[in-house]
């Protein structure tokens, strides 16, 4: 186990730093500049060419014949490998303490998308699976085409007019209210506000997640409810859940000890690749609600070809995707005594 | 218990703090830095916290007193000298004098200058943009900047120039605390440092990508703020800038899309207020292409669009429809011997088309931008409806788009796009801000037409002393422009933004950006 953990982070390492190269001739081949991109209409082409020298952006890519480390990439890795990430073209704000704020906000909101996903669909799937054909299956399978098929941004708007502005229940937008502040530790506003002992600001930031939560949650539920249906069927299909129930063991027990544990290996396997999904969906739902993440700051990134905040975001977010396949792989030996890692 | 903690999680919000006033801005600001930023939303933050050394009178683009009480030009207006406000102290307590003056003005317009962070990706490209360059550039307006006594300074020219004080009006050009700038050095104006300026608000936090949070300044030395915290919200979708401030979450808002002036007017809590108009939206046609070319298919396609209908199917009637190339505040600058734009008239455009030597027509592309702008709110349909009105005197337009990127940078490369849409939102009330972006050494390379005469208008534009003076220089640049036909102006739009009700004095400015010390909120419940 051991052994098996220090190569996949060796693997890690590796693949985040072929990341890097590939993100970096990546967003230098998407066509129109930052410096462009950054004078808008302005850019006239001799006020492009000063501001792009301005930037640097004129040096070569991996190698200067001339100065060997005046490149644009050996001068990146070489800070990346020290923890700095650069900073924004325009604003200066280095990208390492703009993912220190905004990564809790998109972790934070995805962890509650994935809960509510879970919550909701996990039930509706073994629901489904249980009452086969029945009112309740057609029901779930309504629901999570929905779920697959509204756009988000769709269902976003829509939540927040009804929820917010005729109702007035929830809060259309934003992370928190102005009324309040969180000073952070965790970054997790539903956390620090217990730590700090502010009951109102917890509330409020609570209120605050639940429209965006479900938003982001509405794809991940409609799928996991779809894979735990499948998923169950086929187990209770299986032979040994008919010699469960043969030898006269409660239905429940059956259900839950013996059918529930084996179909709940495929769903983990979707978490996985959800958690990767929350990603992409939470730039749409950011941009909707408000929310101070990762997802709508590398959105606007790549429109303004911010370099940096791009690389950053980029290297960071697979990063993310890494970590989670590693306790996705590692939950599997948890649930199945038979996956063994060595 | 179930049910008591479902009460108190869909409870209505709370009261808001009556005093508070909360701004829906159309995204997060990129720095407080002033001189180095020239996003619009950066600009209204910046605007809450900065004094720039002259004004805007509220609501117009006239000039008025800022942080300089006046400003007198020598005989040719190659010197300009700023007589400064006394007593007026920055944020941080110190002084407000000629040195911060100098400071400020210095590291924007000097590379070298040490506290202009240059090394550190600092580029205050509006200097270069609007003074023509910076220390030593062989086309920079700005020649030195002296220090004349302790309330006093004067800014030597390279060439006269009377737009100058204009410039330094704009909202880009807020004065600093240089003592705040030398302690926070290349950390200034982030997130993680404090932007100290002599504004009507004082900066207190900034939360990025949600929220800047002010304070009113005690001490303010104009109109001092009638509320007790200001909060600028950055909520980047306007259907939700719509929805916030329909809950009563956020108090007025910039920026709706015209579409959304029925809901507004629908809403008895809500008032739609009408930005003053200082944009124009306008079709360019190439020089490279074989039939643009001639003037006659130019002037033909000119006639062509029925601007009219555009403007009132696409703006919701907010925007103007004869439109010259300058906005209606600038109107002064006009001929009175050609109209405004071509009126619509199909029949004499296809005649025109025929005399061109194009009686069947010929088939074109026009590109219409990917983003939406306060000039052209909805491009698509807008490019739809004019390429409709070309098929009908025989020219077949091939609607085209691409990334804003990628379009801003093709639209100058050679040959360059047939006909696309473009526009510009000013910076200040002078028409050399219209022309001199598009035409003239400056301009933009786009329709590859840029004649000698125009040049030397515009030269003469800007060292011209009067208004009157300038109306004439400018009167014959327009009927130029208008008999070459290479730029069709679409329409000066009225960019829409909404108040709850109980919002009182806010006067917005054709500019895109005013102070909130005006703003009475104390009808907020």
């Amino acid at each position: 186990m051991g052994s098996y953990l220090i190569r996949r982070i060796l693997r890690t390492v590796l693949v985040m730093l072929g990341i890097s190269v590939v993100v970096f001739v990546f967003v230098r081949s998407i066509p129109g500049d930052p410096a462009v991109a950054m004078l808008g209409e302005r850019a006239t082409p001799a006020a492009a060419a000063a501001l792009r020298e301005q930037l640097g952006l004129n040096k070569p890519w991996f190698f200067n014949p001339a100065n060997p480390m005046d490149a644009q990439y050996p001068k990146y890795i070489g800070a990346l490998l020290q923890g700095d990430l650069g900073s924004g073209l325009k604003s200066n704000i280095p990208v390492v303490n703009e993912l220190k704020t905004r990564f809790p906000a998109t972790a934070e909101l995805s962890v509650a998308a994935l809960l509510f996903a879970l919550v909701v669909g996990m039930p509706a799937g073994i629901l489904a699976a249980l009452r086969r054909n029945s009112a309740w299956d057609n029901l779930a399978t309504g629901i999570s085409l929905v779920g697959v098929s509204m756009p988000v941004f769709w269902l976003g708007l829509l939540l927040s007019y009804f929820f917010a502005v005729k109702l007035g229940w929830l809060p259309p937008s934003a992370r928190l209210g102005y009324e309040f502040t969180i000073q952070p530790i965790t970054g997790f506003y539903l956390i620090d506000s217990v730590l700090r002992g502010n009951a109102g600001a917890f509330w409020d930031a609570l209120k605050h997640l639940i429209l965006p939560a479900i938003a982001l949650g509405s794809i991940p539920l409609a799928i996991i409810s779809r894979i735990t249906r499948s998923s169950l069927l086929d187990v209770l299909g299986q032979d040994y859940v008919r010699t469960a129930r043969a030898k006269g063991l409660a239905p429940n027990s059956v259900t839950i000890k013996h059918a529930l544990r084996n179909a709940l290996l495929p769903v983990v396997t979707v978490i996985g690749l959800q958690a990767g999904a929350l990603l992409g969906g939470a730039v749409l739902t950011e941009t909707i609600f408000s929310w101070p993440g990762i997802g709508s700051w590398v959105y606007e990134a790549i429109a303004q070809r911010d370099y940096p905040i791009i690389q950053g975001g980029v290297i960071f977010a697979a990063l993310v995707v890494s970590v989670v396949n590693l306790l996705v792989d590692l939950s599997y030996a948890a649930l199945d005594p038979r996956i063994q890692y060595g | 218990m179930k049910k008591l903690i479902l009460t108190a999680l869909l409870a209505t919000l709370p009261a808001a703090s009556a005093a508070t006033l909360v701004f829906g801005n159309n995204g997060e600001p990129v720095s407080l830095e002033s001189g180095n930023i020239t996003d619009g939303i950066s600009i209204l933050v910046q605007r809450q916290i900065y004094d720039t050394l002259i004004d805007f009178k509220d609501g117009t683009t006239d000039l008025t007193p800022g942080l300089a009480t006046s400003w007198t030009p020598n005989a040719n207006s190659t010197a300009w000298t700023f007589k400064l406000r006394p007593n007026v102290k920055f944020h941080d307590g110190t002084p407000m004098n000629a040195d911060a003056i100098v400071f400020n003005l210095r590291r924007w317009w000097d590379k070298a200058d040490a506290y202009g962070f240059r090394d550190q990706g600092r580029t205050f490209e509006i200097v270069g943009d609007l003074l023509g360059g910076f220390k030593g550039d062989p086309t920079a307006v700005i020649k030195d900047i002296v220090k004349v006594d302790n309330m006093t300074v004067r800014v030597d020219l390279t060439k006269s120039s009377t737009v100058l004080p204009n410039v330094l009006a704009a909202g880009y050009f807020g004065i600093a605390s240089p003592t705040a700038i030398k302690k926070d050095g290349a950390k200034y104006g982030t997130p993680a440092s404090k932007a100290v300026g002599t504004g009507p608000f004082i900066f207190q936090s900034w939360t990025t990508g949600d929220r800047v949070t002010l304070s009113p300044n005690k001490s303010y030395w104009g109109v001092k703020a009638k509320v007790d915290g200001l909060v600028i919200r950055s909520i980047k979708d306007a259907s939700q800038r719509l929805n916030e401030m329909k809950a009563g979450t956020i108090d007025f808002a910039n920026d709706l899309t015209p579409d959304s002036l029925k809901s507004v007017q629908a809403d008895k809590n809500l008032v739609a207020v009408k930005r003053p108009s200082f944009n124009v939206g306008f079709v360019s046609m190439n020089n490279n292409n074989q039939y643009l070319k001639n003037q006659k298919v130019r002037q033909a396609i000119s006639m062509a669009i029925n601007k009219k209908a555009i403007v009132e199917a696409f703006w919701n009637g907010l925007a103007v429809s004869n439109a010259s190339f300058v906005p209606p505040v600038l109107a002064w600058a006009n001929s009175s011997k050609v109209p405004a734009d071509y009126k619509f008239d199909p029949a004499a455009a296809k005649k025109m088309l025929a005399d061109a030597g194009y009686p069947n027509g010929f088939a074109i592309d026009l590109w219409y931008m990917p983003v939406s702008r306060p000039y052209f709110p909805n491009p698509k349909p807008i490019a739809e409806a004019m390429a409709a009105d070309l098929s009908a005197i025989g020219i077949k337009v091939n609607l085209k788009t691409e990334d804003w990127a990628k379009y801003l940078q093709d639209r100058n490369a050679t040959p360059g796009f047939d006909m696309y849409m473009i526009g510009w939102t000013g910076d200040y009330g002078d028409p050399d801000n219209f022309y001199g972006a598009y035409y003239g050494e400056n301009g933009s390379s786009d329709i590859s037409w840029n004649p000698p005469e125009i040049q030397k208008l515009l030269e003469q534009g800007r060292a011209a002393a009067t208004q009157a003076a300038k109306a004439k220089i400018y009167s014959q640049l327009q009927e130029l422009t208008y008999d070459a036909a290479y730029r069709v102006p679409i329409a000066h739009s009225q960019p829409l933004a909404a108040a709850r009700s109980y919002v009182k004095g806010w006067i917005p400015s054709p500019l895109g950006s005013e102070a909130f010390n005006t703003i009475d909120i104390s009808g907020k419940k």
